[in-house]
């Protein structure tokens, strides 16, 4: 019959245009990404080292593939416009400016929980910053390795204000809510067992039906990390009792070491990525920051020149030339972190400081020489 | 006709010779695929090994370091028995689900050929609402919205010493064994082969006499009558164990899990939507010859239903119903969206907690292809049972 | 031909006595209060459905709070497109109402030539417009929520696009008929490459609906050429082909949907060798979508090609035509004139189906639904059932109107066929 002669003529050219179309210009190097890497790769001289990096990877493709959440309030989230946002989002742009010069040269996945390791171990994205707690069993069988601590966390137990819970001992029969495969989960289960605590767990792929369910009484108490109770409790609204219905317990049942993963076995990247993390938070400590990055680079101390790339002069033992740490940076990249992202505590205060819905002070996050952990090795 | 002088058999060349084709095609496609597989499988071993991630299936063994709730399950038992539970809880809404789903699905299937209008027209609402909004949205919307809207606990729906319904779950009495039970298995089993010597033996009474046989009823109540001198011979090993609401929690009775209910409600309207269509189709595809003789006979509505159209429209829908029933097995793999611990959702826990992934997805994917694969079985067996002899 | 008892589809039933035109009283005794059971039922069915109907409606209209929906439309529609590229998905629009448009067109002029010829019934006045209530009602629904009367005004020009193109396609002269799938599909491709062609929008940024319709529509044309070599495949007279792809068939067959995707997002990455750039979710989610389409498009098109009569082959054979021609021009066409409604069935299944990439994080229709109920300003306010009711209400309209066309057409070939 004629007509389904050309029907299938038709649907096969289709198929076929579809493919073609498909793969050059659905795949991973498009116009997009070109265009977007400009902007300071002047001083790139220097940076091509790593032969088989996937750092190499990444300053050839343009963009940072970035593994990130979306639903924790103040560390990733979507925002309004539908893009990313959060302290862990900053510190993805944070690594773009570093190695590519612009810090909007990012392409972000969302990524769940029990998605985040085999998407990095499978080289999907070339870092993963997702609030993801730094443990021996992670760096050992994950493939992954652990840089810089971005955020010193705890885990808690969050419970409403009229339940009358005051200490872990009080939730003896509940039902605990959690999100599935966090290490919240496993710890859960060893804190409650070894203080001989009977519970019920239920544990949830997503953040949206474990509040639900909380909300609706279906679990007595909820438990995470203490930055992210805090953001889920500065949202809660008014029309539930607002953020004073819910209370965190101080008891601290775990440590929580957020930061950055990389892939093990690519010293190269780990290295670059760490880096430009530390260099906010040395930036910090030296007093640079977004607003005076500019002034500074005329300043007299010779490790705020180190840092910021610029020659400093042989008296003060500095070199003429930028300082290159041989890291496969370009000499300046300080400056681009920190005039397009910001210092450290530029990047807390915006997303989870005090001044913001989380109201988390700075804590063991603060500066070493104001008493917290955030400490720079030294960049010489 | 002349004696034909004898022909030389000569075969085709090679490469015209249809045998030698065949082969040498069939060689070429093994070769290709196989290749490809070989291809994969390397390229998996080769990427597990660069990442130091275990390639075997010895991680079944470790430890699981979670808990399953509403089961016996501890953290410290390994990642195997966890399967292990998993399938339990696959089966368990599996089976439930399908009873419910096939109970609902024909009793819609008939009544959208009823002669009340209202009543079609209700069950046809049913079917088009149903079949055409996907399966996991109503899941969801049963969760979501309506079970875990149920009052918590604190307000719990009680009927004193019967049910307490909260969004904790359903809890109803059940059996709790204080004795001895294997006597009484013993006797259940002989009540069993008695009963089904009753069934026989009511059946070749029909045979040879024609009366109405009620085998359903002579085998069903000799079951019983044993199992209650049983239970009270072997002094009531089962007492009854009423639920008590507790401040967090019930104790005592069965319990529904607020997630396996919504998983078996969700799942049972939608192939239950389904089942009726077929259900309808099949009735509508006896031939209505049939129906015109059982009205000629005096037969009433219900007696025309079923002793003449529903076992032959049950005949035709065997396979098709076997195919949803297949179906809603797979789709309880959404329990994983709701957090029921059923198979797949402990496949994904434990791939959070270190599991290669891998591994433990192509064990996944076995452990589904073989219940389906019995599931299969089961209903080619009764399909062929059924089947006309002498047609096919 | 013997009775085919294992047949599923209603036999037309033979002419009864003509319909009587009962006045209402009378049509209310028999129908609704013929015996005492049936008055029973009815009026315990009733009250149900009053009630139900009751509480349905006080939700929509009077409980439910639709700002949620009314605030989050276009992201709901188109997940995280760039705000400013928009133009291209309603320039693709019109593209689309124009190339469908004009295809219905064409079919209306065939149908219609059928008609003068007596090959084919006149459908009853009115068909037309009821054909096309659901998608009204649903752009009526979404142009409600959106509350733009730009929106409006596009709208009004698509279907005013639509409707020319209708008219242009009924004139389409009767030899060019065999090109009107391929203008078709044309169009359709020049949409998609309006989006993601020329500086555009690649689609893993696509998501919402566009991305559902995306996922269906790219999964039903991927798999349907697969599907077709599998089953040709199962069909073959060698052992080692048939073997093999019976046996990715039953696999495939045997396992839920979401094993697959989970294979195809958790382990896609680890089959491929070192170097490969790996593929991005949108891909491996649309390959797993094949993968498990192909298998039950297989089946189907087995179906069909079973149908064909053997000595149709025998016939073929005798002529001297070899088993590709064969199979090219004899077998084929009448199978896959048999398949299409099985397809288009296939196809409102995957429809219905991509709601599951919801378990793995992809920002398709129902992923969305959930997520925007976690925004600030509507937290916690147990929003989930209003977008819930959405979600359902966009994935019923859609399947609704193509299970009724579907049904449609199989009557139309089926008549053909007598």
């Amino acid at each position: 019959m004629r007509g389904i002669q050309g029907w299938a003529l038709g649907v096969l050219l289709a198929v076929a245009l579809f493919v073609g179309a498909g793969c050059s210009l659905g795949g991973d190097d498009d116009d997009n990404g070109a265009a977007a890497t400009d902007t300071g790769e002047g001083e790139a001289g220097g940076s091509q080292e790593g032969g088989g990096s996937l750092l190499q990877e990444v300053i050839d493709r343009g963009t940072l593939r970035c593994g990130v959440n979306d639903s924790v309030p103040g560390f990733g989230f979507t925002g309004e416009a539908g893009d990313p946002e959060g302290f862990d989002i900053d510190f993805c742009r944070a690594v773009a400016a570093a190695v590519l010069g612009d810090a909007e040269a990012v392409e972000f996945t969302v990524l769940t929980a029990e998605q985040r390791f085999t998407a990095l171990q499978a080289g999907e994205v070339d870092v993963l910053i997702r609030n993801t707690t730094w443990t021996s069993s992670r760096d050992g069988t994950e493939g992954a390795r652990f840089l810089h601590t971005t955020f010193y966390d705890n885990q808690r137990m969050m419970v409403p204000a009229d339940s009358g819970v005051q200490s872990l001992e009080d939730l003896d029969g509940e039902t605990i809510c959690v999100l599935a495969g966090t290490t919240t989960e496993l710890n859960l289960e060893t804190v409650f067992q070894a203080r001989g605590i009977a519970y019920e767990p239920l544990a949830f792929e997503e953040t949206d039906p474990l509040q639900e369910a909380f909300i609706q009484g279906r679990c007595g108490a909820w438990t995470s990390d203490a930055s992210q109770l805090a953001g889920i409790r500065s949202n809660w609204p008014e029309g539930q009792g607002g953020p004073e219905a819910l209370v965190i317990l101080e008891e601290n049942m775990s440590k929580e070491p957020l930061g950055p993963l990389v892939r093990d076995g690519d010293d190269d990247w780990a290295d670059a990525v760490n880096w430009a993390v530390i260099s906010t938070i040395a930036a910090e400590e030296l007093g640079v920051n977004s607003g005076n990055v500019q002034e500074m680079l005329e300043s007299e101390d010779p490790e705020v020149l180190r840092l910021l790339g610029q020659p400093a002069p042989a008296e003060a033992g500095g070199t003429p030339e930028p300082f290159d740490a041989g890291l496969g940076l370009p000499a300046d990249f300080a400056v681009q972190v920190i005039e397009q992202v910001g210092n450290y505590g530029e990047i807390y205060d915006r997303h989870v400081g005090p001044d913001t819905p989380l109201e988390l002070e700075r804590g063991f996050n603060a500066l070493w020489t104001d008493g917290g952990l955030q400490y720079a090795p030294p960049y010489r | 006709m002349t004696a034909a002088a004898p022909t030389t058999a000569r075969k085709p060349p090679l490469w015209r010779n249809v045998r030698v084709l065949r082969f040498v095609l069939q060689a070429v496609f093994l070769l290709a695929v196989g290749g490809l597989l070989l291809y994969l499988v390397d390229n998996v071993v080769g990427n597990l090994e660069r990442l130091g991630i275990p390639t075997g299936f010895g991680y079944l063994d470790q430890p699981a370091g979670f808990a399953i709730p509403d089961s016996d399950f501890s953290s410290a038992q390994s990642l195997g028995d966890a399967l292990l539970v998993g399938v339990q809880n696959t089966l368990k809404v599996s089976l439930l689900g399908i009873v419910l789903a096939t109970l609902l699905g024909v009793a819609i299937g008939v009544a959208r050929l009823s002669t009340n209008w209202l009543v079609r027209r209700a069950a046809a609402l049913y079917v088009e609402t149903f079949r055409n909004i996907p399966v996991l949205v109503i899941i969801l919307f049963w969760y979501l919205g309506v079970v875990l809207r149920l009052p918590p606990i604190g307000d719990a729906f009680e009927i004193s010493g019967v049910t307490v319904i909260s969004n904790r779950g359903l809890v109803v009495p059940w059996f709790d064994q204080v004795g001895g039970a294997l006597l009484f298995a013993l006797i259940a089993l002989f009540g069993l082969g008695a009963a089904a010597a009753v069934w026989a033996w009511r059946g070749r009474r029909f045979d040879r006499t024609g009366q109405p046989h009620r085998r359903l009823l002579w085998a069903g109540g000799t079951l019983l009558v044993l199992l209650a001198i049983g239970f009270f011979a072997t002094g009531s090993p089962w007492a009854v164990e009423t639920p008590e609401r507790g401040e967090r929690s019930t104790t005592g009775g069965f319990r529904l899990s607020p997630e396996y209910a919504a998983l078996l409600i969700g799942l049972a309207l939608y192939t239950a939507s389904h089942i009726a269509e077929i259900v309808r189709g099949s009735i509508l595809a006896v031939a209505r010859g049939q129906t015109e003789a059982a009205n000629a006979l005096g037969l009433s509505g219900f007696q025309r239903l079923r002793l003449v159209v529903l076992p032959q429209a049950f005949r035709i829908s065997v396979p098709p119903i076997a195919n949803q029933y297949l179906n809603l097995m797979k789709n309880s793999s959404l329990g994983i969206a709701i957090s029921y611990y059923e198979l797949t959702k402990i496949t994904r826990v434990s791939i959070a907690q270190q599991a290669p992934a891998v591994q433990a997805i192509l064990l996944l994917m076995a452990i589904y292809l073989l219940i389906s694969l019995a599931i299969a079985l089961v209903t080619n067996l009764v399909n062929r049972r059924l089947s006309l002899k002498g047609r096919r | 031909m013997a009775t085919q008892i294992d047949a599923l589809e209603p036999l037309p039933l033979p002419e009864g006595p003509p319909e009587r035109r009962l006045p209402p009283r009378q049509w209310i005794r028999e129908n609704l209060f013929g015996s005492i059971f049936d008055s029973v039922l009815t009026v315990v069915f009733g009250a149900f459905l009053a009630w139900a109907a009751y509480r349905i409606g006080k939700f929509v209209f009077v409980d439910a709070d639709w700002e949620i929906i009314r605030r989050n439309l276009t992201t709901l529609m188109v997940g995280s497109f760039p705000r400013t590229e928009l133009w291209r998905v309603w320039a693709a629009l019109f593209v689309l109402a124009a190339s469908l448009g004009f295809g219905a067109g064409a079919v209306g002029a065939q149908r219609r030539r059928e008609v003068a010829e007596g090959r084919a019934e006149p459908a009853p006045k009115g068909v037309a417009a009821r054909r096309l209530a659901p998608v009204v009602i649903l752009v009526s629904v979404l142009l409600w929520f959106s509350g733009s009367l730009e929106n409006l005004l596009l709208v009004l020009a698509i279907a005013a696009v639509g409707a020319v193109s209708n008219v242009v396609g009924r004139r389409t002269p009767r030899r060019l008929e065999r090109y009107v799938p391929l203008l078709v599909l044309a169009g359709i491709l020049i949409a998609f490459l309006i989006i993601v062609a020329f500086g555009g929008i690649k689609w893993n940024d696509w998501g919402g609906f566009m991305l559902t319709i995306f996922l269906a529509v790219g999964g039903i044309l991927l798999s349907f050429p697969v599907g077709v070599l599998l089953a040709l495949g199962r069909r073959s007279s060698l052992p080692a082909v048939r073997i093999v792809c019976t046996a990715y068939i039953e696999l495939i067959r045997g396992v839920p949907l979401v094993a697959l995707l989970f294979m195809g997002v958790f382990m896609l990455g680890f089959f491929l060798p070192e170097g490969v750039a790996r593929p991005d979710t949108v891909v491996r989610v649309l390959v797993a979508l094949v993968m498990f389409t192909s298998a039950y498009v297989a089946e189907i098109v087995r179906g069909g090609l079973q149908s064909v009569p053997a000595a149709q082959v025998e016939a073929a054979q005798a002529l001297g035509l070899s088993p590709y021609r064969t199979t090219r021009q004899i077998v084929l066409p009448q199978a896959l004139r048999s398949v299409i409604p099985g397809l288009v069935g296939q196809f409102i299944s995957l429809y219905k189906d991509t709601s599951l990439v919801f378990i793995v994080g992809l920002a398709d229709l129902l992923t969305i639904s959930e997520n925007i109920t976690k925004q600030p300003d509507f937290l916690a306010q147990g929003l989930i059932v209003e977008t819930l009711v959405f979600a359902s209400f966009i994935y019923w309209t859609g399947s609704y109107w193509m299970s009724r066309e579907s049904q449609r057409l199989e009557r139309r070939l089926g008549l053909g066929e007598r």
